[in-house]
């Protein structure tokens, strides 16, 4: 029986696997990396076209427009997330593996954050300067995304685990998963919007804070569930 | 200590109770409705302020009440689904949905009519409009996933987990919406505190009629549970010989 068990397996190394793994292949995939981004960057210069180019104007919807869309982005984003294992099968293997569903989970989460969160994060600086966003919320803005975008990725994992068997998904996922990201929309918005009147931000920094660690212990589990329930 | 509970998840066992409470509920519901509409619309004297518009209130408030009672029953629902896999909760869930959502939609409406005469706008960002709708969007989401998935079991235990995680959202939404809101505009005019003295002239009829609107969902609710415990239990024999003895009975 021993010969059978191989190496051992720790939940530490089986973690660092996959989030190699599926960094991995994000890196060959270029277009997948790429088009969320793009998405992000065209929503964002609609707004001008649609709303105004008044510079005053444009500096009063900048917060909100930046956070919609990064939200948009994010959204547009997440198919990638569990689909492709779906259809090859490494999906239900991960599924049977002994190791802890939770970690495995998270690892999946992670990388999608690193090929899709994080670069929304250092694209916003630039699409911020075009909308006039005053100086000082540049900072506030960087930071609450940072903050925001994984909790993004976490709930949205929830929706993609849910709906990843189905055949026809398209706008579904949206509806699940939008009207759940509210929060993090109003208090990341607020906070951008509030950087540039001078009030504290101690507060929107917690709270945001807050949700990032509620949606990192909780979502994972969800997750998890849902996919076992998806895959059957 | 456990069977009755497990009696309770039987489609059968609720088929037939609740065919015997359901004339005694419809009955009460009705006696209820009457008196809390006609004391209501005739009797409550007309608010010093908002006159007449007022006795929109009579809906409005059991209505809204009741569309928050929703998801935390689809809550409970779902975790009964997960956790003992009964079908009786699940079906229970599927009903209470869409019937959660147009209720919802109703205190939305209700609203705006109430609002129009009373704030000049049949809409405004207030706290608790806005939450109100997210919890109807997320309502919308959980039909939505439950129309989506074939397998019935497959739906029931995707839609249950969807409703827990909804419903540890709610309150979240609640707050950070209260929280952007008060922030955003002081409390003016769209304070429900200004109303006139709340005298039992005015609650009496209030409560009767939350009764009345709460008797009407539960009504609702059975009554679309029983058609979906038809529906689901078609292959099952005491389906089939209540539909054959129903036969018989029309001929």
């Amino acid at each position: 029986m021993t010969a059978l068990a191989g190496p051992q397996v720790t939940t530490f190394t089986a973690f660092r696997a996959t989030l190699r793994r599926d960094l991995l292949i994000a890196l060959t995939r270029r277009n997948d990396l790429l088009n969320p981004l793009m998405f992000f960057l065209i929503v964002v210069s609609l707004f001008p076209l649609g709303v105004s180019s008044d510079p005053q104007e444009l500096t009063r919807i900048a917060a909100g427009t930046v956070w919609v869309s990064a939200l948009l982005a994010s959204m547009l984003s997440l198919d990638n997330l569990y689909r492709a294992d779906y259809e090859d099968g490494s999906l239900e293997q991960l599924l049977l593996s002994p190791q802890p569903l939770y970690f495995m989970v998270l690892a999946k989460n992670i990388a999608h954050w690193l090929v899709s969160g994080l670069p929304v994060v250092l694209l916003a600086p630039l699409l911020a300067y075009m909308l006039y966003l005053p100086a000082d919320a540049y900072w506030t803005l960087m930071l609450t995304l940072l903050l925001g975008t994984p909790v993004l990725s976490l709930f949205g994992s929830i929706g993609v685990a849910l709906t990843v068997g189905l055949g026809s998904r398209g706008l579904i996922l949206a509806v699940i998963v939008l009207p759940l990201t509210v929060p993090v929309l109003i208090i990341g918005a607020k906070a951008v919007a509030d950087a540039s009147l001078g009030v504290s931000l101690g507060m929107h920094y917690a709270l945001l804070g807050a949700l990032l660690a509620l949606s990192l212990s909780l979502a994972p589990l969800a997750s998890a569930a849902a996919l076992k329930i998806s895959v059957n | 200590m456990w069977q009755w509970f497990f009696r309770l998840g039987s489609p059968k066992w609720f088929y037939e109770l609740s065919g015997r409470w359901l004339p005694w509920l419809v009955v009460a519901m009705t006696v209820l409705l009457t008196i809390g509409i006609v004391w209501a619309l005739l009797f409550v004297p007309a608010d010093y302020q908002q006159g007449d518009t007022i006795r929109i209130m009579y809906v409005h408030v059991p209505v809204a009440s009741i569309s928050l009672a929703c998801f935390p029953l689809m809550a409970v629902a779902g975790v009964i689904t997960l956790v003992w896999k009964m079908k009786l909760a699940d079906m229970v869930a599927k009903c209470a949905a869409p019937i959660g959502a147009w209720f919802t939609a109703v205190a939305l409406a209700t609203g705006a009519i109430w609002g129009q005469p009373i704030w000049g706008t049949w809409w405004a960002w207030d706290a608790r409009l806005t939450s109100m709708l997210i919890q109807f969007f997320l309502l919308i989401g959980v039909i939505a996933l439950r129309s989506a998935i074939e397998s019935p079991d497959a739906a029931a235990r995707a839609c249950a987990l969807l409703s827990v995680v909804g419903a540890i959202n709610v309150p979240i939404i609640k707050y950070s919406v209260e929280w952007w809101n008060t922030l955003h505009q002081p409390a003016s005019s769209f304070s429900m505190a200004e109303d006139s003295p709340f005298g039992p002239e005015i609650w009496v009829p209030l409560v009767i009629m939350i009764f009345a609107v709460y008797l009407f969902f539960v009504i609702s609710l059975i009554l679309s549970t029983r058609t979906e415990i038809l529906v689901r239990e078609r292959r099952s024999q005491w389906v089939v010989d209540l539909v054959a003895a129903d036969k018989t009975q029309g001929a």
